[in-house]
This record gives structure tokens, C-alpha cells and sequence, in this order.
């Protein structure tokens, strides 16, 4: 077995090369919707706390993990509430997409004029405005949860590193820290996204906008699809 | 003029992603022998090295998500140091799975691992073989979702 700090270094590097392989074509559209919506407000600090969220979720999932020793009966456990996520996070581009581009008047629907107290149209005008900043940390811990091949890879070091530990206070704490080497590798990769869908000359161009919206209404409805046959 | 250095930005920034997908994809290839093999069906060959190998991957059908057993096998010689195997999908970087194989027989290798599932819905994965300083080779199977 390899030494704690090396698979700490192994699984940072793995977060980082599957960053800018894997992450930008699964995560990508998300990261650009989250960015886009921000409409001019600095992206840094709600993308730090965004990938802060997705974090947190990697390490309790590795915790788990380490201190179970088990990949195969967790994930199990967990396969309902990541489709549900994933579902939810399609519609939520969808929506998001459409209210880009002006197609659909957002707070009329959610907020504004129909049932303005509900808790579903506050809860949407939340995400959908992201008024808060901190929003983006709960939201990030929620995306954290979506099915992700390279996460489970992550997830199955964790669980083998947990088998091989005397106890599972010190299986659950291997697990926390190789998710967490994972997930900040993976971070470099989303926020240059984020900073590229920032620059100020591209956010000005209406056509972007309009592509964009188009682009985040078929990746919703392709989030959703594969969410349902998932 | 600030509209120059933010287009360079932008050039220069894309460049650096486009160079570091190709980086990664291409590094998960190489010139490993390929091999087509219809795992569910039986043990599938090929030669490392003018060695004869095969893998067998137990239960059948191979499912992503389970616990899985593979079998390596030799017909000759025994390999100077155990083979392992690495787990990926062709053309994307799944992070490193290694299933670590254990003599289990003459001539016979077995180890645990887990073939873990792509949203994306593709299900061709590979199993490279590596035999420690002889060489490897990529077994390339669909598996059930």
C-alpha cells in the first residue's frame, strides 16, 4: 500500500489531470450557468465557495467511505439521491438558461406576482438570483452529491485505504483526506472556467448570451434525460 | 487596448485548456497492444511480450458498481513479479483504479476491484494488463450499466 502522504499527492494530481479532462466537459456547463448568472458580480469568491460545497460533500462521502471500508454498499445507499440531484440540477440550467436569454419572465413565475410567499417560488428566486453569496456553498455540497466516474474512482481509494486501517476513526480520516487531496485538484480546472466565462468583453456580447442560453437548455434537457435512464 | 490584452488573455487561456484535454487524453493512450474481447462470453488473450495472457472477469454479465473478480492467467512461464491491472475507459481519464492480483495457483493471478459508472453513458472500458518489466496489453470490453 502506498504511503498516506503519497496517495494524499496521488489523488491531488489525479484531481487535477482528470480537472481539465473530465470535469470541464461534466461539470463545465454548470460552472459557466453558476458564472453567467452572477451578471457582472465578481465570480472568485461564489466559485470558491461553490467548489468549498463540493468539497465538503467529497470529504464526508470519503469519511463514510474510510470508516465503512465498503464502495459498493454506499454508493447503493446513495444511488436515489444522486438521480434526484441530477435532476434537479437539469432543470435548475434549464430555468436558469431560459431567464439568461429572457425567454421566460422568472419572477413572474417564481416570485414576483405568483404566490410570492411559497416556499418553492422563494427557494427558486433564491438559486435562480443568488442574491447571497453564500448560497453557492450549500448549492456546491448539493452538486457535490451528482454521479461523477472520476468521484467514484476517488471514492473506491478511499474505501480501499479505509479496509487497511486498524480503526475506523483512522479509516474515516484517510478517507476525509484523500477526497479533500482529490477535490482540490479538481478545483483549478472549474474556477479557470469560471474566470473565462467572466472576462468582461465576452459577458457583453448579447449573441454570447443568447448562444449561451441555447447552450445550457439543451445541456439541462441532457442532464435530465440521462438523470432518468441513469 | 484593454480589449488586446483581454483577447490575448482569453487565446492564451484556452490554448493552455485545449493543451491540457489533449495532454490528458493522449497520455491515456500509448502504444499498448489493444485487444477486443467479449468478456461476458469468457476469458479473453492476447500476448505480452510473446507470453500468452488471459483475463477473466467474474461475476458474468460484468456490471459497473459490483464487486468484481479478475483472473489473470499465463500459459508458460510464471512472470518475474506479479502483473496488476488498470482500469479506464479508452480516450478519457477516469483517475487511476488499480486492481492489485495475488498468486492464486499455478500460473494464476486474482485480485478484487470495482468497474465505477460514467453518466455519460458510455460503457466500452478497459482493463490494461502489466506484467512488471515484460510489458502489457488492453483488454477493451463493454460492461452493463
Amino acid at each position: 500500500m502506498l504511503s498516506t502522504e503519497t496517495i494524499y499527492f496521488v489523488l491531488f494530481t489525479t484531481g487535477l489531470t482528470v480537472g481539465f479532462g473530465h470535469c470541464i466537459g461534466m461539470c463545465g456547463p454548470i460552472v459557466v450557468s453558476l458564472s453567467l448568472s452572477l451578471k457582472g458580480r465578481s465570480v472568485l469568491v461564489p466559485h470558491l465557495l461553490y467548489n468549498g460545497g463540493r468539497i465538503t460533500t467529497y470529504g464526508l462521502l470519503g469519511g463514510v467511505m474510510g470508516a465503512t471500508g465498503s464502495f459498493t454498499r454506499v454508493v447503493a445507499s446513495i444511488a436515489s439521491l444522486q438521480k434526484g440531484v441530477m435532476i434537479l440540477t437539469g432543470m435548475l440550467i434549464v430555468v436558469m438558461g431560459l431567464a439568461m436569454a429572457g425567454w421566460i419572465p422568472l419572477g413572474v413565475i417564481f416570485g414576483d406576482y405568483y404566490n410570492p410567499q411559497g416556499v418553492l417560488s422563494r427557494g427558486f428566486r433564491k438559486l435562480s438570483e443568488a442574491r447571497s453569496t453564500g448560497t453557492y456553498y450549500p448549492l456546491g455540497m448539493l452538486l457535490g452529491l451528482l454521479p461523477c466516474g472520476p468521484v467514484y474512482t476517488a471514492l473506491l481509494a478511499a474505501a480501499r485505504a479505509g479496509m487497511e486501517t486498524q480503526s475506523t476513526l483512522e479509516g474515516l480520516l484517510i478517507g476525509v483526506g484523500i477526497m479533500l487531496s482529490f477535490g482540490l485538484g479538481t478545483v483549478v480546472a472549474l474556477l479557470l472556467i469560471a474566470k473565462l466565462t467572466d472576462l468582461g468583453w465576452l459577458k457583453r456580447r448579447d449573441v454570447i448570451y443568447k448562444i449561451s442560453s441555447v447552450l445550457m437548455v439543451i445541456v439541462g434537457v441532457y442532464f435530465v434525460v440521462k438523470a432518468i435512464r441513469y | 487596448m484593454k480589449s488586446k490584452v483581454q483577447t490575448r488573455l482569453f487565446i492564451a487561456l484556452l490554448s493552455l485548456i485545449m493543451f491540457a484535454i489533449s495532454a490528458t487524453i493522449c497520455s491515456s493512450q500509448g502504444k499498448t497492444v489493444r485487444v477486443q474481447c467479449k468478456v461476458n462470453t469468457g476469458p479473453c488473450w492476447a500476448h505480452i511480450s510473446g507470453t500468452k495472457v488471459s483475463l477473466d472477469i467474474e461475476p458474468k454479465p460484468v456490471k459497473a458498481m459490483h464487486d468484481l473478480t479478475f483472473t489473470v492467467t499465463f500459459a508458460g512461464e510464471n512472470p518475474v513479479a506479479a502483473p496488476y491491472i488498470d482500469l479506464g475507459m479508452p480516450g478519457m481519464n477516469m483517475g487511476r483504479n488499480r486492481v492489485i492480483l495475488k498468486p492464486a495457483g499455478e500460473l494464476v493471478y486474482r485480485g478484487e476491484g470495482v468497474i465505477v459508472r460514467c453518466p455519460s453513458g458510455r460503457r466500452t472500458w478497459k482493463a490494461k494488463v502489466t506484467v512488471p518489466d515484460v510489458g502489457s496489453v488492453e483488454f477493451v470490453f463493454d460492461v452493463i450499466y
